[in-house]
């Protein structure tokens, strides 16, 4: 299960009604479903990656920023710039802990059929 | 015959003539060879079989079901760079684009020049490449699958002037769908899965999966079995005549040091040809998900620049997790994917790094230095010139320290982009070198006829044994070698 905050932080990565082309949200696309699928089968090192990258959108990249954390409290837009932050960080391992958010909800969001037709992808 | 050892509960102890590890390139090649001689073979692989219809479009089931650590295999040094392994019965042949390269002239030469002439003869190699390429229906990418992101670099070669052309390919009858990297549902794709492997079961052959090998067992020094474990429990296979690995440049190595032979260029000398991808945005859809997943490459700047680019169709999952932004602005990046395509320099490197058998599993070392990022930095400026040349209206290099988005004329950041490996996305893809080949055994891991220095009856057929990268893609070149091997070894008198 997700912790709050983390929850906030993946809703504010991938949010409801972002995008016209696209619509719906992580959350309610199903990515808790995927969620325990992934913690039930992804090797341990990805899950703990995945775990630390959530703590470190809440509580680093508001710091990035000149916020004080959690994330969860910042407003949409902050929250974003915070987000975007920690993806340019100079730091190697800051940066890629975006990356890990990013690859994680897309397996799940990338392979929905309403983004792939979105997106023009046969089928 | 079949064996899945995943799922069933009697232990499995039994003895062939040939024990092969691993069914991938190497591995089924062998099996194809060696079940011609009439003997008994088996073939051990550690994933499942998984039948083409039952492949997934998506990402995430096919990295459970295909890839080795569910696609999270990395190399560490200045950054992480991921290791993608197929994990499943054919290997990685499952989960590759089926490229076909002859082994150039100039990698010959350095070879020949190591001392390797007899050992890995061009004209014996290439005769196995025509047999290969008859019967795995080799052919260039027929342009009705080019689909408009292969077609693309054919515009920028008519532009620009560049030696640039469709892809050989193991593939028959492709529907232009860009699933290779997922596992072709159509069958079409020449995988060991679908080609050698039904044949060598045909003539005989025992493919068992679920059959993680650990270690080589020994009577004195000759090679007698191996023995392994599956989730049921453990297993001891016996070989009469040879144990032969083709588990690749990771899994050998580890599998030799598990087995006592830890000289001290096993694991050593390991390289590999980095890849690193621009995604070019055009006005025009360009619609990446038809076409041939790799159907065009660019091999102008081979040999002195030692990078090649090739286009390549990611699945959306893939190609999202690169894209810029967070939130809102990230979700405007996904919507320009019809408009993307995904060109990416492969290059030769230089570097070498190592593969040591640790607890978790393995350890692979391996950072580019500084000669390549020389490279590299040429070889995205060239992918960006191809890329305008072609109409992009701008680029998302991907690249810390650069701007999100780079316009025509503004290639030149490319070049004169940072020098730190660790501000860029890599791949590490085709994997060399860590059992190499050399005729004296304080040089190498395997001698000419491809057995292990200091023992009898172990062969390594995989691209372990390569004396460097290649440059091209390498399952050719690994069949090549494969099929020359296991007749020199059929013939030995083990």
């Amino acid at each position: 299960m997700l912790k709050p905050r983390h929850r906030a932080a993946l809703d504010v990565l991938l949010p409801s009604g972002g995008h016209p082309d696209f619509a719906l949200g992580a959350f309610d696309a199903g990515f808790d479903e995927f969620y325990a699928d992934f913690q039930r089968q992804a090797p341990l090192p990805m899950r703990l990656a995945f775990r630390a990258a959530l703590e470190a959108a809440c509580w680093l990249s508001p710091l990035l920023i000149g916020r004080l954390p959690p994330l969860a409290t910042l407003a949409r837009e902050d929250a974003e710039r915070a987000l975007e932050a920690l993806g340019r960080s100079r730091f190697y391992l800051v940066r890629q802990q975006l990356l890990l958010l990013k690859t994680v909800l897309t397996l799940h969001y990338g392979g929905l059929p309403g983004t792939r037709r979105a997106v023009g992808y046969p089928g | 015959m079949r064996l899945d050892l995943d799922a069933q509960d009697a232990g499995f102890s039994e003895s062939f003539d040939y024990v092969i590890v691993g069914s991938g390139a190497a591995g089924a090649t062998a099996a194809r060879v060696l079940t011609e001689t009439g003997r008994s073979v088996v073939v051990l692989e550690e994933g499942p079989a998984i039948a083409p219809k039952n492949f997934s479009e998506k990402i995430f089931p096919t990295f459970k079901n295909l890839f080795r650590e569910m696609g999270g295999q990395v190399a560490r040094g200045r950054a992480f760079l991921p290791v993608l392994q197929g994990r499943c019965l054919g290997g990685s042949t499952v989960v590759n684009s089926a490229i076909v390269w002859r082994l150039p002239n100039d990698v010959f030469d350095q070879w020949d020049a190591l001392g390797l002439a007899d050992a890995l003869p061009r004209k014996e190699l290439h005769a196995r490449w025509d047999k290969l390429e008859k019967e795995l229906k080799v052919a260039p990418t027929p342009q009705p699958v080019w689909g408009r992101f292969n077609s693309l670099m054919d515009d920028a070669r008519k532009k620009l002037g560049v030696s640039a052309h469709p892809i050989k390919r193991y593939v028959d009858g492709c529907k232009g769908s860009a699933r290779c990297l997922t596992g072709c549902p159509h069958g079409a794709k020449q995988s060991m899965l679908v080609s050698y492997l039904p044949q060598a079961e045909s003539r005989g052959a025992t493919l068992v999966t679920g059959a993680r090998v650990e270690r080589v067992l020994f009577d004195g020094i000759r090679a007698v079995g191996v023995e392994g474990r599956s989730r049921r429990g453990a297993f001891k296979v016996m070989a009469r005549r040879a144990v032969i690995l083709g588990a690749s440049a990771i899994q050998t190595p580890q599998i030799l040091q598990e087995s006592g032979i830890d000289g001290v260029h096993v694991g050593r000398h390991f390289q590999a040809h980095p890849g690193c991808a621009l995604i070019g945005v055009f006005e025009e859809k360009v619609d990446m998900w038809f076409g041939a997943t790799q159907g065009f490459d660019a091999d102008e700047h081979r040999r002195v620049g030692r990078y090649k680019v090739e286009t390549i169709s990611l699945q959306p999952e893939i190609l999202f997790a690169r894209l810029p932004g967070a939130g809102r602005r990230w979700l405007s990046s996904m919507a320009e994917a019809r408009h993307m395509a995904i060109w990416a320099v492969q290059m030769r490197a230089y570097a070498e790094g190592s593969v040591r058998k640790r607890f978790f599993g393995a350890d692979i070392q391996f950072s580019l230095n500084a000669r390549d990022m020389v490279n590299m930095r040429r070889g995205l400026r060239f992918t960006a010139d191809m890329y305008f040349a072609a109409g992009a209206k701008s680029i998302l290099p991907g690249i810390h320290g650069l701007p999100e988005r780079i316009f025509p004329g503004e290639q030149w950041m490319l070049e004169a982009g940072p020098s730190d490996p660790a501000c860029y996305s890599m791949i590490l893809s085709h994997l060399f070198g860590t059992a190499r080949m050399s005729l004296r055994g304080c040089d190498g891991v395997v001698g000419p006829d491809f057995g292990v220095h200091g023992t009898r009856g172990l062969y390594v057929l995989d691209s372990s044994v390569f004396p460097t990268n290649t440059g091209v893609n390498p399952q050719h070149a690994i069949m090549g070698a494969a099929w020359l091997g296991s007749e020199r070894l059929a013939e030995a008198r083990n």
